[in-house]
């Protein structure tokens, strides 16, 4: 409980003053609040009832008629009273106005730095963190969490703070009123709250049990709705309708199980408040016919039960709400402990931006060390040697898992090398910031991701504020200019879930324009043109070749139609190099890169041969 | 994506009775809960009016009458009040709980059973998580809006009756001045309530930006890291979150000024009451009880207003929620069985066993595509003037560029849609004069991806037959070669698949999704194959499976892989909704066209992968 409250304590950090504004408002409100009954109090004995000030009258009753001008002056301005009384509930209301705007502004403050914070957070840890999470997990976390602490933050708190300031002062103030009368009007609150209390921790597991009903509902109808093909394939209608009736049922068996134990719970803590009231309503009328106690007083305890009753009956709830909110501050705060990408402690000397691409790679050693990453050493890379010169061209091949992708990720720094060295121009990468690196590499996926943004807004991610010209000339390029003006929209149009949904090869291109886009020193192409047929390929090889001057260019391809733009070639396998020549050079040797090249040649004598055969 | 099904909360600025009347017609056949919530909500209010006359009893009784006034009538009828009341809480909960959950789920599942008989065309236009939260939250919305709004309508208006007399009766001068307060709270509840709905709209709205926002920063993450972009990406997500900021003060504060507003007019009426009535008291010889009872009544005006306007707000935002599954009930499926059909099949054949349901041969000897054309829903034309005839035992594969309507064709013959002109036979007989349901219970179709249901490997092989043994399912794993791997797994037949199948490899689904279709026995074969890289051994394993279940059958294959292609006894070369080229395989070479091409250029690709798989396990 008090590490709960201290977690709380520390997220209002910069915020306690807005917080401590609105509790000032609260009680305000409350003060003038409770004034109204004792006006009616006041009005109802001594004015209308014609009760005369006795020594034995509560202070503040006597104060209230003074200020009125005494009782005779309050009768003959009947008016006074509800004029002030409108006055006081409007003043209330305003401080309660007051309090609720500075609490929303806290609590969604606090909200809103929350989000931007995780946010920013999930943006700069590790890459790999994010193989190992996943996505729908974290977007739960940054928003239902989040919004169930603004919940708790907005309300909860506030109508703690409220109880706490009724306990303290409606106290003192029905006490100075009449002691006996406080006595019997308290006798059954302590039982209602502790009533409240414990009905809620133990109706807990009931509303988890709804929950979970309805997330069972809600995976069959999803089930049979993604699989209505394979339903109607094999007509199978009343055999779903049978599986979907079970949680459908269920689901509302036990919502009515959670409403029902509701309807014990308030029709009970009703009972007992009116009860309350009840007794004190008849306790009081005794007294009066027994001299010792007045109507005026009697109409001011029953207000101030009618005031007080409901956030005795809401502790409970507040109480488990603060359960709930624990456990989403931990699910929040398990985020934000991870620790960012680290950055090189100094920096003593930058290359400027004076990056020529050239690249020299010595005993490159890396091992994914995830456990639920390929441990069977896929992806790994076991003592890689090469260099590439500034403006190269330089292609890898190898089969799936060789460690081509995992290279290309150290060399964005998505990744870092375990032993072994990479240098850029002669600096050691891991020296270099990753934003460094990362901003002279223009790097293209097999599958990039696009943005859910305009293609021109796609296009300029990679050259900051580029004029319309240079974006279509990148994009012709990239070969998909031609294509974008075939849309309605154009440059304009919205790709993504709110907009249109381009086809792999479209997607590709776009990337490759908007790294050509970026004009790096390094381009890397993973697998980038998998989507684009060979006629195209070459068309955007050829531009590539023609636009990027001194350009270094790194390509992970399986198409010989890719391999043979390339100076040189890597052949890579279980993380090492086995070949390396150029085009000419490698079909001549033995090996991967020439059985792949004969392919060609003998796809059509085995054409011929299996027509010949038939 | 159309957009229109992205607006999920359009308030409506008009109020439908109809359409909610309609909806209320369908709680009517729950009564038994329907006429106790009634009873209820008049106990409660009539408890609630009465608890303040109560209390002028006891005070004009201790005034009047001092010590001799009547205590332990008083405690009786308390009690007897608090009693009545605490019940009426009881039963009221109890009963608008049972209609809203009771409705709720008669609702779900009335969808439910729509959504099982619905063409594909609908479901071509609607996402999967549109139609769930219509069959989820909506369905609950609605009920709940029914049943506590029929529960807050009919006791907010007892209680304001029940008020409004108790005030006349005491007295009518003072009753209708303090009654004048009821107009200006009702038109400041509906002004405030009307408010906040579109605030809280609005915030749902950033909402749901926020996590798209959080959806595409967290999967592309690597892209954002490469493109340098962290700051320009939180910049405009800040932008974002202060929307929404804005929103949620916005309807924080709206909030805030409501409540103080109408008890600041509840004041009010309780000054009314206790100036004028202090003043009757005084030269009247109005009661004190009364004057009390008066400022009590007045202070209670404001909970019956508040819940009635919140209740027709509440309506009017949930208005577009009821349009949507009230017209998904309504929606009639577009593919069924025609009234001729259904008198056919109200007929006994059963004498014949040659027959099937429907009168009609049960065996499938021909089918055949007469002049087929066919677009989707305002789509451009999809298959043009297609003719084509298949009889018993033959193999057709379809080949062709994505997009030229190799899909269409299948799901065609499935009768999953219609010809938009033209017709296909089957025996010679439109399909559209026989049984819907005969025809696709001859159907075994296996899908590029291969959808499984969760739940065991046995479950969802009999999902092809529902009465099959386990000896029988055996039998079809085995001839598909998938028992095999089966047994490997840790639980065999009992091993579950995960959700849609996860746990499984996509060789291994389908060889399962084989396994289902021949179980059915189905006399239609049809399979659109998938592209993604199966390894070499699979790929034996699943060529093997094929051949066990196309012999003997019609079998249409949408073929990527030139093993399968090579099979048929016809390839149809399909562009642009056109039979291209047909004709075996060798035919289909000779001639050197569209055939010839698409199939080097496969036959290059398997074999560059080959050499690269193979290279891989060379060096291990």
């Amino acid at each position: 409980m008090f590490s709960q409250v201290q977690v709380i304590w520390f997220l209002m950090r910069g915020h306690r003053l807005r917080y401590g504004s609105a509790l000032g408002c609260l009680v305000l409100a409350t003060i003038i609040n409770f004034g109204i009954p004792l006006i009616g109090s006041a009005t109802i004995d001594y004015a209308v009832a014609g009760k005369t000030l006795a020594p034995d009258t509560p202070v503040l009753l006597t104060l209230i008629l003074h200020l009125f001008g005494g009782a005779d002056h309050l009768r003959a301005h009947l008016w006074l009273a509800p004029v002030a009384m409108v006055l006081l509930a409007a003043f209330s209301g305003l401080f309660s106005y007051l309090k609720g705007w500075q609490a929303a502004l806290a609590s969604d403050g606090i909200a809103r730095r929350l989000k931007d914070e995780l946010y920013d957070h999930l943006n700069h840890l590790p890459a790999r963190y994010h193989d190992r999470t996943d996505t729908g997990d974290l977007v739960q976390r940054c928003t239902s969490d989040v919004e169930t602490t603004r919940q708790f933050l907005a309300t909860q708190v506030m109508e703690i703070g409220n109880a706490i300031f009724l306990a303290g002062a409606a106290l003192p103030l029905l006490l100075s009123l009449s002691v006996p009368m406080t006595l019997v009007s308290f006798a059954l609150i302590g039982p209602i709250a502790i009533y409240a209390y414990f009905y809620f921790r133990s109706v807990k597991h009931v509303f988890k049990e709804v929950d979970e009903a309805e997330g069972a509902l809600t995976a069959v109808i999803q089930e049979n709705l993604t699989g209505i093909r394979v339903v109607r394939a094999f007509a199978r209608q009343d055999f779903e309708r049978a599986k979907f009736a079970v949680p459908n049922a269920r689901y509302r068996d036990r919502s009515l199980r959670m409403l029902r134990l509701m309807s014990w719970y308030w029709s009970i803590s009703d009972f007992v408040a009116l009860t309350q009231i009840g007794l004190t309503l008849l306790v009081g009328a005794w007294w009066i016919t027994q001299g010792t106690f007045s109507v005026g007083l009697l109409f001011a305890f029953i207000s101030y039960l009618g005031i007080m009753l409901w956030p005795v009956r809401q502790m409970g709830r507040i109480l488990t709400d603060l359960g709930k909110t624990t456990v989403a501050l931990t699910r929040i705060r398990e985020i934000l402990a991870v620790a960012r990408d680290s950055e090189p402690a100094v920096t003593p000397h930058l290359p400027g931006s004076s990056f020529t691409g050239r690249i020299a790679v010595r005993d490159l050693h890396f091992h994914h060390a995830s456990a639920t990453l390929p441990t069977d050493g896929r992806g790994a890379l076991n003592g890689l040697s090469f260099d590439v010169h500034s403006g190269e061209t330089l292609a890898l091949l190898g089969p799936s898992g060789a460690g081509k992708s995992t290279l290309m990720h150290l060399l964005l720094r998505l990744y870092d090398y375990t032993q072994g060295s990479i240098q850029f121009d002669g600096h050691e990468l891991s020296s270099l910031p990753r934003q460094w690196v990362r901003a002279r590499i223009g790097v293209v996926m097999q599958e990039p991701f696009l943005f859910s943004k305009t293609l021109r807004d796609n296009l300029r991610l990679g050259g900051g504020d580029a004029p319309d010209p240079e974006i279509e000339a990148a994009a012709r390029a990239a070969c998909i200019h031609d294509t974008i003006l075939t849309f309605k929209h154009g440059y304009n149009t919205l790709i993504g879930e709110r907009g249109i949904t381009l086809s792999g090869g479209q997607r590709q291109r776009v990337a490759i324009a908007r790294a050509i886009l970026k004009r790096p020193p390094l381009l890397i192409l993973d697998d980038a043109m998998s989507a684009i047929d060979a006629e195209t390929e070459t068309l955007i090889l050829n531009a590539l070749k023609e636009r990027r001057g001194r350009a270094t260019t790194l390509v992970i391809a399986h198409r010989l139609s890719t391999l043979v733009h390339a100076d040189r070639v890597l052949v890579l396998d279980h993380g090492r190099i086995i070949q390396t020549g150029t085009h000419a050079e490698l079909s001549a040797q033995a090996g991967l890169y020439r059985r792949l090249w004969q392919i060609q040649t003998s796809l059509e004598t085995d054409l011929q041969s299996e027509l010949k055969a038939t | 994506m159309p957009a229109q099904f992205l607006q999920e909360d359009d308030f409506k600025a008009r109020l439908d009775a109809g359409l909610w009347w309609r909806i209320f017609l369908r709680a009517l056949h729950l009564k038994r809960y329907l006429i106790p919530l009634a009873i209820a909500a008049v106990i409660i209010a009539v408890c609630d009016a009465a608890f303040a006359l109560v209390t002028r009893w006891v005070i004009d009784g201790v005034i009047l009458q001092g010590s001799a006034a009547p205590f332990d009538r008083y405690i009786a009828v308390y009690l007897t009040l608090t009693v009545l009341l605490c019940a009426g809480i009881w039963l009221f909960i109890d009963m608008a709980g049972n209609i809203s959950n009771r409705l709720a789920h008669d609702i779900r599942r009335d969808c439910f059973d729509r959504l099982q008989q619905l063409e594909f065309a609908f479901f071509d236009t609607r996402p999967v998580g549109w139609l769930i939260t219509r069959l989820t939250s909506d369905c609950d919305r609605l009920a709940r809006i029914i049943s506590w709004g029929f529960l807050d309508i009919v006791w907010g208006l007892t209680f304001l009756f029940m008020i409004a007399v108790c005030l006349l009766i005491m007295n009518w001068k003072l009753g209708l001045i303090v009654i004048a307060i009821v107009p200006p709270l009702a038109v400041i509840s509906r002004f405030f309530q009307k408010r906040m709905l579109l605030s809280a709209r609005e915030i749902r709205k950033f909402n749901s930006q926020i996590t798209a926002g959080y959806n595409e920063s967290i999967s592309g993450v690597r892209t954002t890291k490469t493109l340098v972009r962290e700051a320009e990406n939180l910049a405009e997500f800040r932008q974002l979150s202060a929307h929404m900021f804005g929103a949620s003060v916005l309807n924080a504060r709206q909030n805030a000024l409501y409540y103080p507003i109408v008890t600041t007019l509840g004041s009010l009426a309780a000054g009314l009451a206790l100036w004028r009535g202090g003043w009757l008291t005084l030269n009247d010889g109005l009661t004190l009880g009364t004057l009390v009872a008066f400022v009590n009544f007045a202070g209670m005006f404001f909970n019956p207003i508040n819940s009635l306007a919140q209740k027709l707000t509440e309506m009017q935002g949930a208005q577009a929620a009821g349009e949507r599954v009230m017209g998904l009930l309504a929606t009639e499926p577009a593919i069924k069985d025609t009234p001729t059909v259904m008198a056919r099949l109200a007929h006994d054949h059963s004498a014949d066993p040659s027959l099937g349901q429907d009168g009609f041969p049960r065996k499938i000897d021909t089918i055949e595509f007469r002049h087929v054309a066919f677009h989707y829903e305002s789509g451009p034309v999809v298959l043009h003037d297609l003719n084509l005839t298949v009889n018993a035992g033959e193999t057709i594969a379809l080949v062709g560029p994505s997009g030229g309507g190799k899909s269409t064709i299948v799901s065609l013959v499935c009768r999953f849609y219609e010809p938009v002109s033209g017709q296909i036979l089957i025996n010679g007989t439109d399909y559209r004069e026989r049984s819907l349901a005969w025809l696709q219970s001859q159907l075994g179709i296996v899908l590029q991806t291969p959808h499984l249901f969760k739940g065991t490997i046995r479950e969802n092989i009999r999902y092809g037959r529902l009465d099959a043994t386990d000896a029988e399912v055996e039998t079809a794993a085995r001839l598909v070669n998938a028992h095999e791997f089966i047994t490997q797994l840790e639980a065999g037949y009992d091993s579950p698949v995960g959700e849609g199948g996860n746990r499984l490899s996509t060789g291994q689904r389908q060889l399962l999704s084989f396994a289902r279709a021949l179980l059915a026995n189905p006399q239609l074969f049809v399979m659109d194959e998938a592209t993604s890289s199966i390894d070499t051994e699979t790929e034996q394993l699943i060529q093997r499976g094929l051949e066990t279940i196309f012999s003997g059958r019609i079998s249409f294959v949408i073929a990527h892989r030139l093993s399968t292609i090579r099979r048929a006894d016809r390839i149809l070369v399909i562009t642009q909704g056109r039979i291209e080229e047909s004709g075996t395989h060798e035919e289909l070479l000779l001639r050197r066209g569209h055939y010839y091409e698409l199939y080097t250029s496969q036959f290059r690709r398997e074999r560059e992968e080959a050499v690269l798989e193979a290279s891989a396990g060379e060096t291990r």
